[in-house]
């Protein structure tokens, strides 16, 4: 580590022609004298939501307390289930009916960040503001994105989603107001030029024109890179040579994906970059949240993997079936196995970047120590649209707070919102109440 | 949301109760049969007591119902949550309720328990706050009846709620409970086992408040030979054996809990007479009294005589009632949701 009484700045930008690459922690941001006071890794949190319910035969253990053998669909955890808390029992109250009739998908979707019922309407619509957008409010001063809100399907705003309930409650999970909903960025190009570019999205015709003359950002920002690299130490010159390697290899993972969906059909409708198979375009997603995440771009991400409602079949692994309607399966065996072939893949493809996450060091921990990553659905049982017992995970341990690598169960009924209102304390944002809740969900961080 | 123009469903009775007297499973089977009459719906059952038994006991009952008309693999899947108040939840010391434990006990000649229950734990039930303030979201405006007969403790909590004061105010038509002695008499067993809780009730509660005092349920006794006789039935029935295992047989069962549901479900059909509006007033010893006064949200049952005969002949009706399936109450844009759906599993795989 090198010893210098004055430390580089947790901001520190490379920049050059427009591009501005953010620092991930560094052990030179770190003066020497203060090594041991508030030097700490900021936490974060991210939600990755899934769609149309679970099998919960699949996802829910037989047994509390310590994590042993994981049930079928959160199999792929089982590297990571030191790094897991499941969470049993909580419920969303506003995702149910509560005389509105049918459109649980539309309204749990809507409820899941909000805790609040949604008006059931196609135009006028009205939720809540999202408590992750609470936190951005609050803590996204020190980042450059208070927060990000990513997708991987249609972000359409407008139409019938669900039996009356506008697209918009479908297709969003952040609400920075009660009638404002973030639409998700689903082109992994836009999000990265959002990341490291100009700030703005171009074209795909500004785009290609550029891709004549394109070099990689690294290239611009070589100066820059060259000059902090003779400032470090063998540790962090380490650290930075892989992050910026992990920068490129995401450019690379676009421009495949781009000259890939160039050969496949010129005249597709997805965004110009959205790679054609889901767990490329998975795994762009969630390299870009990583380096976000690491160079601290933002500390609130929310991450709708596909919308509900979605009827996406799952070519990638034999299911042509539309997903939806599969999991409205009347306990036949058969549909049951597909959407549970569906589940796993999802946590498949989370548990590669939650690896990921554990294996980058940062401080004493990992990033993925410094995390609270919630991976859940709106619903339970699919078949039967219940809001209960909703299937929730959190990975990582939000900076040596929870006590991860256990199962706990919850009261029934008992409110989603008192997790929120947990997360919200752990990322330094106080309130009282939010939606439903009855309290802060206690039990995270005890052994 | 409220649709303008559609038919409230049958009123939804939130019933709260300790589940420790033969009464309140007598007042459950009450409920059960108002419910297979679509006269009322069950929306929800609380317990003011740390005992796991109750919940189990109430847990059977649903059961019982719900399976004799949809047959036990539907059943589970239509149960209401119960509440049970978090306290201690052991299960209760050993002995201590013999209709709890002769019921759950019960095995056939397989040794295999005779009733299914679905609560193992403490977290198979709700906290009981939780689960009235959630069921109350999910009713019509003015169109819920809460029924309490054990000690007003949970019910003290839900006054304390973020946005309870009002939610209640908007939906529930009347609170019944089975507490207190008029127009005076000796400390009545709930009022006295949470003395502050009951004036929190009575106080924080802004919506019509009727009480089935002491005097009344232990008037009105359910017989005992329709035990014998209106049940039969059924070969097994989880009520009659909880009877049965109260005091020896044959003996006639005080009805506290009763009157109070009869009241809840059946306000108009003139079988108590009402006392003037006024204010239930709770002493430091838990006597109660009562204030008139024209702006009074308060009342009490009154016995008419005239009508003893009749109400517990109504009594043993809708307790020994035997449960007959029944349409489906689903909104229509639901049933429309469920072809859209099926509709949509026809249709050929979208291009991708």
């Amino acid at each position: 580590m090198m010893i210098t009484s004055k430390a580089l700045p947790r901001r520190a930008f490379l920049r050059g022609m427009g591009t501005a690459v953010a620092l991930p922690f560094l052990e030179a941001m770190v003066p020497a004298m203060a090594a041991t006071r508030n030097t700490r890794p900021p936490v974060r949190m991210a939600f990755v939501y899934v769609p149309n319910g679970i099998i919960m035969d699949g996802w829910n253990p037989d047994y509390e307390g310590t994590l042993g053998v994981l049930p079928r669909i959160l199999k792929p955890l089982e590297p990571f289930k030191q790094d897991v808390l499941l969470l049993g029992n909580l419920t969303h109250n506003a995702g149910r009916a509560l005389l509105d009739g049918a459109g649980d998908h539309g309204r749990c979707s809507a409820a899941y960040l909000t805790g609040i019922h949604p008006r059931k309407t196609l135009v006028d619509i009205k939720a809540g503001v999202s408590f992750d957008q609470i936190v951005a409010k609050q803590v996204g001063a020190h980042t450059r994105f208070p927060s990000l809100e990513l997708g991987m399907e249609d972000a359409r705003q407008a139409g019938d989603c669900d039996s009356g309930y506008s697209c918009a409650y479908t297709n969003n999970l952040a609400w920075e107001s009660e009638s404002q909903p973030l639409p998700p960025v689903l082109d992994p190009r836009a999000l990265f030029e959002r990341l490291f570019g100009k700030g703005q999205t171009l074209t795909p015709e500004a785009r290609t024109r550029e891709n004549l003359y394109r070099r990689s950002i690294l290239d611009f920002v070589s100066d820059d890179t060259r000059k902090l690299e003779a400032d470090l130490g063998p540790t962090d010159r380490r650290k930075l040579d892989e992050y910026l390697s992990s920068i490129r290899e995401i450019e690379r993972q676009i421009e495949r994906a781009e000259h890939d969906n160039a050969q496949i059909d010129p005249h597709m409708e997805k965004p110009y970059g959205i790679p054609a198979d889901f767990a490329e375009h998975f795994k762009l997603m969630t390299d870009m949240m990583t380096v976000a995440f690491q160079s601290d771009l933002t500390r609130v991400i929310t991450f709708l993997v596909t919308h509900e409602g979605t009827s996406r079949p799952y070519r990638e692994i034999d299911i042509p079936d539309g997903h939806h309607p599969l999991t409205h399966h009347r306990n036949q065996p058969d549909l049951i196995e597909k959407v549970t072939q569906i589940n796993s893949y999802h946590v498949k493809q989370f548990a590669a970047w939650i690896g990921k996450m554990k294996s980058i060091k940062e401080g004493d921990s990992s990033l993925l120590d410094n995390c609270m990553i919630v991976y859940g659905a709106g619903l339970s049982d699919g078949n039967r649209h219940l809001h209960e017992d909703l299937p929730t995970l959190i990975a990582g341990r939000g900076g040596d707070y929870i006590k991860s690598g256990r199962r706990i169960v919850y009261r029934r009924e008992t409110p989603m919102c008192n997790l929120f209102l947990a997360m919200m304390d752990r990322m330094g944002v106080h309130a009282e109440h939010f939606g439903d809740s009855t309290g802060r969900l206690d039990g995270l961080d005890l052994a | 949301m409220q649709f303008p123009g559609k038919a409230k469903p049958p009123i939804g009775i939130v019933f709260d109760c300790a589940m420790g007297k033969i009464d309140d499973a007598l007042a459950l089977a009450m409920l059960h049969g108002f419910d297979g009459k679509n006269e009322a719906r069950i929306a929800a059952v609380g317990l003011c007591t740390p005992d796991l038994k109750a919940a189990q006991f109430c847990d059977v009952v649903g059961l019982f119902y719900a399976s004799a008309t949809t047959g036990i693999a539907r059943a589970f899947m239509h149960l209401t949550p119960i509440g049970l108040d978090g306290g201690k939840a052991s299960g209760g010391p050993a002995g201590s309720s013999p209709m709890l434990d002769a019921t759950l006990g019960k095995s056939g000649p397989d040794g295999k328990p005779v009733y299914s229950t679905t609560i193992k734990n403490l977290n198979d039930t709700a906290e009981v706050s939780t689960l009235i303030r959630n069921a109350l979201t999910a009713q019509d405006d003015q169109n819920a009846v809460v029924v309490l007969t054990g000690p007003a403790t949970d019910f003290a909590k839900l006054v304390d709620m973020y946005g309870l004061k009002e939610l209640i105010s908007q939906k529930v038509k009347l609170l019944c409970m089975a507490a207190g002695a008029f127009p005076d008499g000796p400390p009545e067993p709930n009022v006295k086992a949470d003395i502050a809780a009951a004036r929190k009730v009575l106080a924080g509660w802004s919506v019509p408040i009727v009480a089935a005092g002491y005097e009344i349920g232990a008037e009105l006794r359910f017989p005992g030979e329709s035990i014998e006789k209106d049940f039969a039935w059924s070969t097994a029935h989880p009520v009659v054996d909880a009877y049965r295992a109260c005091r020896p047989m044959p003996y006639d069962a005080p009805s506290w809990a009763m009157a109070a549901m009869l009241y809840a479900v059946r306000p108009k059909e003139n079988y108590f007479k009402l006392s003037e509006p006024g204010t239930i007033i709770v002493s430091d010893d838990g006597r109660t009294s009562f204030a008139a006064s024209d702006n009074g949200r308060h009342r009490y049952l009154i016995l008419d005589p005239a009508q003893k005969e009749r109400i517990v002949r109504t009594y043993t009706e809708l307790a020994s009632a035997k449960p007959v399936a029944r349409k489906p109450r689903r909104p229509v844009d639901e049933k429309k949701d469920e072809k859209e759906e099926k509709k949509e599993e026809k249709k050929p795989e979208p291009a991708n």
